[in-house]
């Protein structure tokens, strides 16, 4: 759970709105890169390593977190040092008043969404509705200093670290995804030098968030036989629909039965979980997981995907809360997956089917 | 002081917790930077700190100077079977910078989250709006009401976690600029040579009502008041020029009038003539709104004559206050000029 977090946080430090990865790239690289044989980056900003057995004809099993998080983009620069934006991803207008950005034009510089005080606001204000063409961002630059540092096109991510709010509680932005990433990290460190017959192969897709287009097309190039795709899920909190309760913080990783995911692969990790000791909590998804499940999955001639989440409150946040208990046992389930996956789903890693045309 | 320092003292006090209530642990720290001046000090029983400095020379009447020391804040007013928090805000807070947030409790230190529903979970009636305060929630990562309980409880008070930053070309942003700024302009005149014998007050409960400065006009009973403060700048982006009430860079803010006060008219031409006189930029706020413990001063025993002179300071009242230095400066300059004049009066 420490070396997760630890983990973790040195992944949410990074930058990387959802379009803008390539920014994140060598520092990605730099962290993750003793961790695997080889390691790239693809056109679309994603990175993704192998770690190779030493059987040359084994097969492949993916792992899968994004890279990216939801932000801002700049659509104007106005008097005063002010910025107008545009979202990167879906994010909820009520928290930004007065809520501390990073700005990555020309260096890196801090920004205040604008919040008009209680002093100046006629009553009722605060009620209305909000749009975040209401919005501005602060800079504290002027105009003339501004648009030497900011352009239209510049993006805007959340500003706030990660921290622990008790032993096994954090909260940061951009857990979406990087604390699955962590986890992933983590299984990988679990098994240490141990060679399961199998490549792994991990990638940090870029894009996840504008619809999954690092992931399909880094899967592509990766070509797995079969894959583990991990990504936060909504933990349940009072007022949310009652069906929510089957993902609740603290009580295991998610697991997903979807038409999205493979039911053999689910139906398999559940048992597994079981025997390992590992808690998970199976969760139903009818239509779109809203992951990159269906990206890793439609790839090529279509892949067998596992789906876990980690459940997360206060998604697309500044304040993205977790129970740290629940990345370790996505870790420790991973790890299991990984361990047993080349013996007991033998028949995925069977290459050279004879083509039925 | 140097400015350097002085802007490392705002810092500091900018950090410390003291939301409206509970301005013990600030008090204390202002009181261990103005020990070694010399100048005595007595603490009344509403917690305001009053200091007297001997100057050069006698005032033919009682000059004050004040700042408050409480920050507008939280105060957890029950626990939920989830262990979640629920809290109300200690003076004006809009709920809009409260959603999302994190705060610090004053306690411990413990951070907690305003727990905001993620988009994704919202239905289509609540994008885009904001719950009252009453409907938000505390998160401490606790999961039920034992374990909460052990750690917070009903009348526990929280602030804006601290997060004073150099910001911009020139600018600071913190919590609490209003009015640990005040603060640091009083501590850093006591420490230096006075024209006259003067007094310093550092209020309490200005943020619900100037129920320090109360206490403390009727102790001192001042002549005249001088309220040391931030005040709003509306001058942002999309806001017309006419209702932006000051703007950052333009100098200290002296007031006509705001919503609790009608300032002084003498004491308002002095000021305007001192800083012609002395060159420290300054601007009339330009429209009627907000207000100070001058309301206070002004209207308590048989009324004191008030001058406030402020630093624009934009999001007041908000987990990131903006405020540019040259103006926190100019008011500290022009304060200054101020007490090592004669004033005119009647």
């Amino acid at each position: 759970m420490e070396r997760i977090y630890e983990l973790a946080k040195q992944l949410t430090a990074l930058p990387g709105v959802s379009g803008d990865e390539q920014r994140a790239l060598g520092q990605v690289r730099e962290l993750l890169g003793g961790s695997f044989d080889e390691t790239f980056c693809t056109p679309v900003s994603s990175f993704w390593g192998i770690r190779r057995s030493k059987n040359p004809s084994a097969g492949t099993v993916l792992l899968d977190a994004h890279l990216d998080t939801v932000g801002f983009i700049v659509t104007a620069v106005c008097d005063g040092g002010f910025l107008k934006v545009a979202p990167v991803g879906r994010i909820a207008e009520k928290n930004l008043s007065a809520a501390e950005v990073w700005i990555y034009g020309e260096k890196t510089i801090p920004g205040v969404f604008a919040a008009k005080p209680p002093h100046l606001q006629e009553s009722g204000e605060s009620e209305k509705k909000m749009s975040l063409s209401d919005f501005a961002i602060d800079t504290g630059y002027t105009r003339e200093t501004l648009e030497t540092l900011v352009r239209v096109g510049t993006y805007v991510g959340f500003k706030a670290e990660a921290e622990r709010l008790n032993d096994h509680i954090a909260v940061s932005p951009s857990f979406d995804d990087r604390l699955c990433a962590a986890a992933h990290l983590r299984a990988l460190e679990l098994l240490g030098d141990e060679d399961v017959g199998l490549h792994i192969a991990f990638q940090f897709s870029a894009r996840e968030e504008q619809g999954y287009k690092g992931a399909m097309t880094t899967a592509y190039r990766v070509d797995p036989d079969m894959a583990i795709v991990m990504d936060v899920g909504h933990a349940y909190v009072p007022g949310a629909p009652e069906r929510r309760k089957t993902a609740v913080a603290g009580k295991g990783c998610l697991l997903s039965y979807a038409p999205q995911t493979s039911r053999a692969l689910t139906v398999w990790a559940e048992r597994v979980a079981k025997e390992e000791g590992v808690p998970v909590q199976p969760v139903a998804e009818p239509g779109r997981t809203g992951t990159n499940s269906n990206a890793v999955q439609t790839t090529r001639g279509g892949i067998p995907v596992c789906l876990l989440s980690v459940p997360l409150k206060n998604m697309h946040t500044a304040n993205e809360v977790v129970d740290l208990r629940d990345a370790r046992a996505a870790a420790d389930l991973v790890a299991a997956l990984l361990r047993r996956a080349a013996k007991e789903q033998e028949g995925l890693f069977r290459h050279g089917t004879a083509s039925l045309l | 002081m140097e400015p350097q320092a002085f802007f490392e003292k705002l810092k500091a006090y900018c950090a410390v917790p003291g939301p409206s209530g509970m301005e013990d642990a600030i008090r204390e720290r202002i009181l261990a930077d103005i020990l070694p001046s010399g100048a005595s000090y007595e603490v009344d029983p509403l917690g305001n700190l009053l200091v007297f400095k001997r100057g050069r020379e006698r005032r033919p009447y009682k000059l004050v100077v004040a700042a408050h020391m409480d920050e507008v804040g939280f105060l957890v007013t029950a626990v939920t079977d989830e262990g979640l928090l629920c809290f109300d805000a200690v003076g004006g807070v809009d709920r809009r910078v409260v959603s999302g947030r994190r705060v610090q409790f004053c306690k411990d230190g413990r951070t907690g989250v305003v727990a905001s529903k993620s988009i994704h979970i919202q239905t289509p009636d609540e994008f885009g709006k904001c719950e009252p305060i009453a409907d938000m929630r505390i998160d401490i990562g606790e999961t039920d009401r034992e374990g909460a309980e052990a750690l917070v409880r009903i009348g526990d008070f929280a602030v804006f976690q601290p997060n004073y930053a150099e910001f911009g070309e020139g600018l600071v942003k913190s919590k609490a600029i209003d009015d640990r700024f005040g603060c640091a302009v009083l501590t850093d005149l006591i420490h230096s040579d006075l024209a006259y014998d003067t007094y310093f007050a550092f209020d309490t409960c200005e943020e619900i009502g100037c129920d320090g400065a109360k206490e403390v006009c009727h102790r001192l009973r001042p002549d005249v008041a001088v309220i040391l403060e931030s005040t709003t700048a509306g001058d942002v982006c999309d806001t017309p020029e006419g209702a932006r009430a000051c703007e950052l860079r333009k100098g200290a803010v002296l007031s006509h009038m705001d919503g609790g006060t009608v300032y002084d008219k003498e004491l308002l031409a002095f000021a305007l003539r001192t800083a012609g006189e002395e060159k420290i930029p300054c601007q009339l706020k330009n429209i009627v709104a907000g207000g100070n413990e001058a309301r206070a001063y002004q209207t308590s025993g048989t009324g004191a004559r008030v001058l406030a002179i402020s630093a624009p300071t934009r999001y007041l009242h908000s987990a990131c206050c903006v405020a540019a230095k040259e103006d926190l400066l100019a008011v500290g300059r022009l304060t200054r000029a101020i007490l090592e004049r004669s004033l005119p009066l009647c």
